[in-house]
Parts: structure tokens; sequence; C-alpha cells
């Protein structure tokens, strides 16, 4: 039988009827039409559907949409604002850190998330926080060093605004 | 793509209602804590239940509460609140060790302590610190209520006492003595989401920062059908004075008290062997903790 849910997805709210065995991933990519969520694996081991659930990163190939019932949701469709890409999403164009871009979207949602809580992490603490996100391309390597430039980029840019 | 197949979900608002459920034994029922065990599962096609229960509303099952010498962890509670939280990071530190090399970043934040246990995985994280920490797991039914202690919940891979109608709500932990200290070391090929190929938990009581070991604990992970303790290492130990060689010879005696087996992930030889190492570790920095000179992560 459906349930009815109501989910805040990049701060617009939906109402929706779905079937239990529905996940959040497939809820996000065939219910609203936000394609960014990837699904590689499906059981949890390589963080491509990645999404940030109430203020926490979570694998949403193993969350039901039904238990996302209430809660907040960011994609990566909705940390760019009026169409400009957030800092993090720059400094992973311009540090190389996309090859095929299939773990992009996972990557960056941690990355932002990271940010948020801890602006000026460790690289240790930066690979800490990617470790639950596989990318078959770029060696990780690069994708470190675009978080470490987003992270001055944002601090940066706080003390530009403070000025 | 993984497909879930079919099921009817309930999601109670209290825990009578939820245990209401489950007391009703002709549908095949599961509980739904964070999921990252059961819906992998379902994915896979080894468990099909006809209908899930969520304990995601219930409230008093999440969080960490200390009220004097016992600490309460609800069962809903996550590896990642485990890992942040100041008092089990003060009181039980081998604890926030061992939910921080659990899975990866995403899945702490789901994975729940209940459900850890609940799946009697052999190789599972957590169990080993809540038995070298002498632990204890309170199980309720609609008409029961017990609290066992993790050294007999487990029965084998997959297997524990669990009752199908029955649910965890606590976990709960004695402060512990003076002089204690305790450590969990996992041995995978790479750091993170990574199944234990061996894991111990040690734990040592001191008489005195410099007196004999009044108590010790060694719990083996994935080198057994279930989470073990070396009994004979630890009946070793006790009122000797710390020292290498004696944690060698503990560590030698621990080699005995398990039985793995040889899979793709490592052969029972080197499984021993390893037992023998991070019985060694584990024993040296609970000993360095037990003598208040902390142990790093
Ligand atoms: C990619 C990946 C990596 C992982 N890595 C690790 C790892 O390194 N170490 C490790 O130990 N585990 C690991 N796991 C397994 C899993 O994440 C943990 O066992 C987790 O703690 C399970 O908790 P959960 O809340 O998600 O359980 P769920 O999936 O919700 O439930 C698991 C089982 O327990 C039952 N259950 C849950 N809660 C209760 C309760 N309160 N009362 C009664 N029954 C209950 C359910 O019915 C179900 O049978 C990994 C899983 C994935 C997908
Ligand atoms: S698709 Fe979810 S972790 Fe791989
Ligand atoms: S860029 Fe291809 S998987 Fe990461």
């Amino acid at each position: 039988m459906k349930k009815i849910i109501t989910v805040t997805v990049n701060g617009t709210e939906y109402e929706s009827a779905v079937n239990p065995n529905m996940t959040l991933a497939r809820f996000l990519r065939e219910g609203l039409g936000l394609f960014g969520t990837k699904e590689g694996c499906g059981v949890g081991d390589c963080g491509a559907c990645t999404v940030i659930m109430d203020g926490q990163p979570v694998n949403s190939c193993l969350v039901l949409a039904v238990e996302a019932n209430g809660s907040a949701i960011v994609t990566i469709e909705g940390i760019g604002e009026g169409g400009k890409l957030h800092p993090v999403q720059e400094a992973f164009i311009e540090a190389g850190a996309i090859q095929c871009g299939f773990c992009t979207p996972g990557m960056v949602l941690v990355a932002v998330n990271l940010l948020e809580n801890n602006p000026s992490p460790t690289e240790n603490e930066v690979r800490q926080a990617l470790s639950g996100n596989l990318c078959r391309c770029t060696g990780y390597q690069k994708i470190v060093e675009a978080v470490e430039r987003a992270a001055s980029k944002i601090v940066c840019g706080e003390r530009a605004g403070e000025l | 793509m993984l497909f879930l197949p079919r099921f009817d979900y309930e999601e109670p608002r209290t825990l009578p209602e939820a245990l209401d459920i489950l007391s009703d034994l002709r549908s095949d029922t599961k509980v739904i804590a964070g999921g990252t065990d059961l819906i992998v599962n379902m994915k896979k096609g080894s468990v099909d239940p006809a209908r899930i229960v969520s304990l995601k509303r219930l409230k008093g099952i999440r969080g960490i509460t200390r009220k004097k010498e016992i600490v309460a962890i609800g069962s809903y509670t996550t590896a990642a609140d485990i890992a942040r939280s100041d008092v089990i990071a003060r009181s039980f530190p081998v604890l926030r060790k061992a939910a921080l090399s659990l899975g990866s970043p995403l899945i702490r934040n789901r994975a729940t302590i209940g459900g850890n246990i609940a799946t009697a995985r052999p190789a599972a994280d957590l169990p080993p610190a809540l038995i070298a920490l002498g632990a204890r797991i309170k199980l309720r039914t609609k008409g029961t209520n017990r609290t066992v202690i993790p050294d007999v919940f487990f029965i084998g891979p997959g297997r524990s006492i669990l009752g199908k109608d029955e649910i965890i709500t606590e976990i709960s932990l004695s402060t512990l003595p003076p002089f204690t200290g305790a450590d969990y070391i996992k041995l995978g090929h790479r750091a993170a989401l990574e199944i234990a190929i061996v894991a111990v938990a040690s734990r040592i009581t001191l008489d005195s920062p410099d007196g004999v070991i009044r108590d010790a604990r060694i719990v083996l992970s994935a080198v057994a059908p279930t989470a073990v303790r070396a009994l004979s290492a630890e009946g070793a130990l006790l009122g000797e004075y710390p020292s290498d060689e004696l944690f060698a010879k503990a560590a030698s005696l621990a080699m005995n008290d398990c039985s793995p087996v040889s899979d793709i992930r490592g052969g029972a030889d080197y499984r021993r062997d390893m037992v023998r190492a991070l019985t060694i570790r584990t024993l040296a920095n609970a000993y360095r903790e037990a003598c208040g000179q902390g142990v790093g992560l």
C-alpha cells in the first residue's frame, strides 16, 4: 500500500504517495526528476547516491523514501545559489577533480557538509570525510586538493565580506 | 540497479504500539532501524519480510544519558552519535574507537547500535568493545522484559537469542573502576568500508598504577562464529604484574581460544597470527591507558 510522505527537498516541500519499497535515491530521481543523485552500487559501498538528510550526509540508496518522511534533504541541485555554482563546485572544476563525474555529486555534498561543520579541515580530516565515497577516475588526490582549495575560498570569501 | 521486493510498512509512534505489532507472529515482520543491513540484505534477496516496522518515531530509544554510575545508550543511537558523544569519549573511549571503525562516515550516520547487535555478524564492530566493557542489553516484547549480557546474546553467524517479537531498547554500561584501560584494533585491507579480517578488544583493570592485574577481558572477533572471549588468555593475566612477556604469553594462549576459518579475506593461520599481534597491541595500549597515559586513536 502506498504511503503519503512530506519531504522538503532543496527548500521546497513535496507531498507524495510512495510505495514502501521505493528508496530515497529512486524517489529523488524518478519521483522528482532530480537526476543529479547517482546510483552506483545500490548497497552503501560507493557513495554516489549521497544526499544530506537533516544535516547529515547519508547513502540514499539505503534509505527508504517513507523513512525520509518529515526530513529535509539537500541534493547536488540544491547547493548553488541563483544559477551560480557553490564554491566547492568551482574548486572541483579548477582543481581538475572531475573526470567522468559520476562520483562528483556525492563528493561535493560530503565536502560542502564537512566545510559547514569544520571550515578549515586538515588534509587527514578531508580524507576521512570522503572515505565513504569511491572514485574510479581521479585517484582522489585532486579531489582532496579541491576541497582544500574550496576551504580557503570560503574562508577568504567570508573575510572579504566582513571588510 | 538493485530493487527491493514489496512489503508493508508500519511506523508506530510508541514502543508498546511497536511491540503490539510484532506480537502478531503470523506475518513475517522485521524491525528497521538505520536499514544499513536490512536494506542491503533485502536487495540481495537473503531476507524478504512481508512487513517492516520502523523504529524511527519511537521516543526515548535514541541518545546517550548518564545517571550516576550508569551510562544508557538507546538502541536507535547511531555509530556517529556514539563517536561524537563527550560522555562516551570520557568514560568509554574504546567504544568511540569501535564506532569510528564501522563502515564509512555515511554509513555511521544511519547505522545504529541496536542494529549492529541484532544482526549478529561475526565481524560486527561494536560487540567486541561492548563485551570487553561488560555491557548489558535490554530486550522487550509485549509481555516480557529481560536484560542479557552480549556474551550470551550471540549464538552464531546471523543468529542470536533475540525473539521475532522482541526489540532491543537499550544498551547500558557501568562506569569503569579506576586504573582501567581498554583498546580495540580492527585489521582490514583498508581503513574505511571494510569488514574486519580479525579484530581484538582488550580491557584490563589494575590494583594500582604499579600494581597487579585485577580484572581482564580479551575479546576476539571474526575468528569464531561469534565474538568470543579468550578465557585462557584472560586467566593468565589475573594477579600478575603487567609486562611485555606477560602480554606475549597471554597472546599466545589467545591463538587457541578461537577457531578461525580460511576465506577470501584471510587464511586461518594468518588470522591466528594476527590474533596474537593484536592481542599484544591492545593489551599494551590498555595498560598505558590504565596507568593514566592515555591511548591514541
Ligand atoms: C557499506 C557498508 C559497510 C558496513 N561496514 C560495517 C563495518 O565496518 N562494521 C560493522 O560492524 N558493520 C558494518 N556494516 C553493517 C551495518 O552497517 C551495521 O551492522 C549497522 O550497525 C546495522 O544497524 P542498522 O541500524 O542499520 O540496522 P538495520 O539494517 O536497520 O537492522 C539490521 C537487523 O537488526 C534488526 N534490528 C535493528 N534494530 C533492532 C532493534 N532495536 N531491536 C531488534 N532488532 C533490531 C533488524 O530487524 C535487522 O534484522 C556495513 C554496512 C554497509 C552497507
Ligand atoms: S549507490 Fe548508494 S552507496 Fe553506492
Ligand atoms: S570522476 Fe569518475 S568516478 Fe570520480
